[in-house]
């Protein structure tokens, strides 16, 4: 032994799993010293589960569920007191999508066509939908969303609210792991999803949906998936850490260069890994998901609070809990910049150690976003359960 | 043990009220049978397999337990309705493979369902459901109660207010200010602290805080 662990990384089916499977498959772990072993998880509750216990030593995890935790989220099912979950990188920005079935996509454009040639796109002709059924009498619609902590249910919702749609009551939200979401659109048990690449373009490949909004127009560069450790762990392996940071901040750029698109496409589309078509997979690839440019691996802050903001808005969690303290406690840009700064010439330190405060707009005419007015925020939308 | 099938639906009703009744969630129909086998003390006894969560079968069946896969898709929307319905919680039982240490004794450890090392000998079936039901039980009543202290003392807090009030409005002194909102209380036949509050309320209205 090298005195490196072997470590055990979990990872859910999607394109964002890229700098693991890449740091893995193309020997950067190993060039690292560390002998890496990737398990394919079914839910993300179960990578939850397994890193918080140390089944697994780090994960592929949604941002908000490791933020949902230390905000004193009550969801889980299990570990309600488990070990605290961090996030010491940012696997990418953008990915995620909104798709509906092309029959709701129809009706859309039928109800408000001017409103579904606007980009982009809002969810008004929806809203027409909606209150169309509700009149004659029929059952709300389905959407799904992969889990109740993620960029996924917070951005669907927030779109839909932005058009007067509460997302409680004016429709049912379910649940529904990734892989799983093409089949039950095409059973006819859903008729929208938001979900992570390559799911929406697989429902377009299969003549079942048609995507809305990529995550990219809701929120150009918007946040999405982190890598995610234990404290209890991070502290325990610091060098562990800071080698497997490394060598996935070198995935993520080769995974970013064009010249490697192809190879990375291949990578991904073995049954092992995503297990989709490479059609399906080079659509995000192409304009969509950002893995390294821009500082993407650098866990911001504002993102963190972004998201605490959101459970807040939406009753996760009460609004008089210090977003602050959680976002910190979670979120830890000190340990990516400790990595980076070892990483070689594939970072660029002006972008990793940029402090200033992204520019973030409003996201579709909403209120602005100040991350140090993160709770007010949350509650200045007018649909919303915020709860003192 | 397809139970229910051709049953009247008063015989349903009256099998209702007493079968303990177990849904697993599992592609597995052998892991179903082995559970089934595991509760052959309790009669009467409905366990249902489904290959997949569904929400809409779940409600209907109204399960005393389920019985899922800790590798199960499934979790993630088993978890996400715990999380939005507070309304009809229950508990859940995984089971964990042999291949993952640690996880199993953690997870007990750490919370609310208990998790079993591979799976399923009969035998402990029952002992397992057993106790992650009377946890799961504690653990409500322990919710319940936190919830009520957290009632009454915000009732308590709003009787001071309205103690204030009526001391500042009409002059009493403390004592007659609650025994005024004794007799409002019981003259209408509601909790002092629901008096307090409309008291409030209306002092709010008069004020014109509200519209």
């Amino acid at each position: 032994m090298s005195g490196l662990a072997d470590l055990k990384l979990g990872f859910i089916p999607l394109t964002d799993c890229a700098p693991l499977v890449v740091a893995k498959s193309l020997g950067f772990f190993t060039e690292e010293g560390l002998d890496v072993s990737l398990s394919r998880e079914a839910s993300w509750a179960t990578i939850r589960d397994k890193v918080a216990v140390g089944a697994l030593d780090g994960a592929h995890m949604l941002a908000p569920m490791a933020l949902a935790a230390a905000a004193g989220a009550t969801g889980g099912l299990t570990l309600d007191v488990g070990p605290s979950l961090i996030a010491p990188m940012a696997l990418n920005r953008n990915g995620s999508a909104i798709t509906v079935s092309t029959a709701l996509a129809d009706a859309m454009r039928a109800a408000d066509p001017e409103a579904m040639a606007e980009q982009p796109v809002s969810a008004r002709a929806l809203a027409r939908v909606i209150a169309e059924r509700a009149g004659q009498g029929l059952s709300p619609l389905t959407f799904a969303v992969v889990f109740p902590y993620s960029m996924h249910n917070y951005e669907l919702r927030y779109w839909l609210a932005q058009a007067g749609i509460d997302p409680d009551r004016d429709v049912r939200l379910v649940v529904t792991p990734p892989p799983r979401m093409v089949e039950q659109m095409r059973a006819g048990d859903i008729d929208g999803f938001c979900v992570g690449a390559p799911w929406n373009a697989v429902a377009v490949l299969e003549g079942l949906g048609e995507v809305l909004i990529s995550a990219s127009a809701f929120w150009p560069g918007g946040p999405d998936k982190v890598f995610g450790v234990t404290e209890a762990w991070a502290h325990h392996y610091p060098d562990e850490l800071r080698a497997a940071l490394r060598a996935m901040i070198r995935a993520s750029a080769w995974a970013d260069d064009p010249a490697n698109r192809q190879e990375l496409i291949d990578l991904l589309a073995r049954p092992d890994h995503v297990g989709v078509a490479p059609e399906a997979l080079a659509r995000a690839l192409n304009d969509e998901i950002v893995f390294h440019r821009d500082g993407a691996g650098l866990p911001r802050r504002e993102h963190a609070l972004w998201f605490l903001s959101q459970m807040v808005r939406w009753g996760q969690v009460a609004a008089d809990i210090d977003l602050e303290a959680a976002a910190d406690a979670v979120y830890r840009p000190d340990m990516f910049r400790a990595a980076a700064l070892t990483a070689g010439p594939v970072v660029d330190p002006a972008q990793v150690f940029d402090d200033g405060p992204p520019e973030l707009a409003p996201l579709f005419e909403g209120p602005a976003f100040d991350s140090t007015l993160a709770g007010r925020y949350a509650a200045g939308f007018s649909i919303g359960r915020a709860r003192a | 043990m397809a139970m229910g099938a051709k049953r009247s639906p008063r015989a349903v009703a009256v099998l209702r009220a007493i079968a303990m009744r177990v849904l697993v969630i599992d592609p597995d129909p052998a892991r179903a049978a082995l559970v089934a086998e595991g509760l052959e003390g309790v009669h009467p006894l409905e366990v249902r397999r489904s290959a997949r969560f569904d929400e809409r079968e779940a409600i209907e069946f109204a399960p005393d337990v389920v019985v899922i896969a800790a590798e199960s898709p499934d979790r993630d929307t088993l978890e996400s309705l715990r999380e939005a319905s507070q309304a009809n919680p229950r508990p859940v039982v995984m089971f964990v493979d042999r291949s993952e240490p640690g996880l199993a004794e953690q997870a007990v450890r750490a919370g609310v369902a208990a998790y079993v090392v591979d799976g399923l000998a009969p035998a402990r079936v029952r002992p397992i459901l057993d106790v992650a039901m009377s946890r799961f039980a504690l653990t409500q009543q322990l919710r319940g109660d936190l919830a009520k202290v957290k009632a009454d003392l915000e009732a308590r807090k709003t009787v001071e207010r309205a103690k204030g009030l009526l001391m500042k409005e009409r002059g009493l002194d403390e004592d007659g200010a609650y025994r005024l909102l004794r007799k409002l209380a019981m003259d209408r036949g509601k909790p002092i602290g629901a008096i307090a509050a409309d008291l409030l309320a209306f002092a709010g209205v008069l004020k014109g805080d509200a519209s």
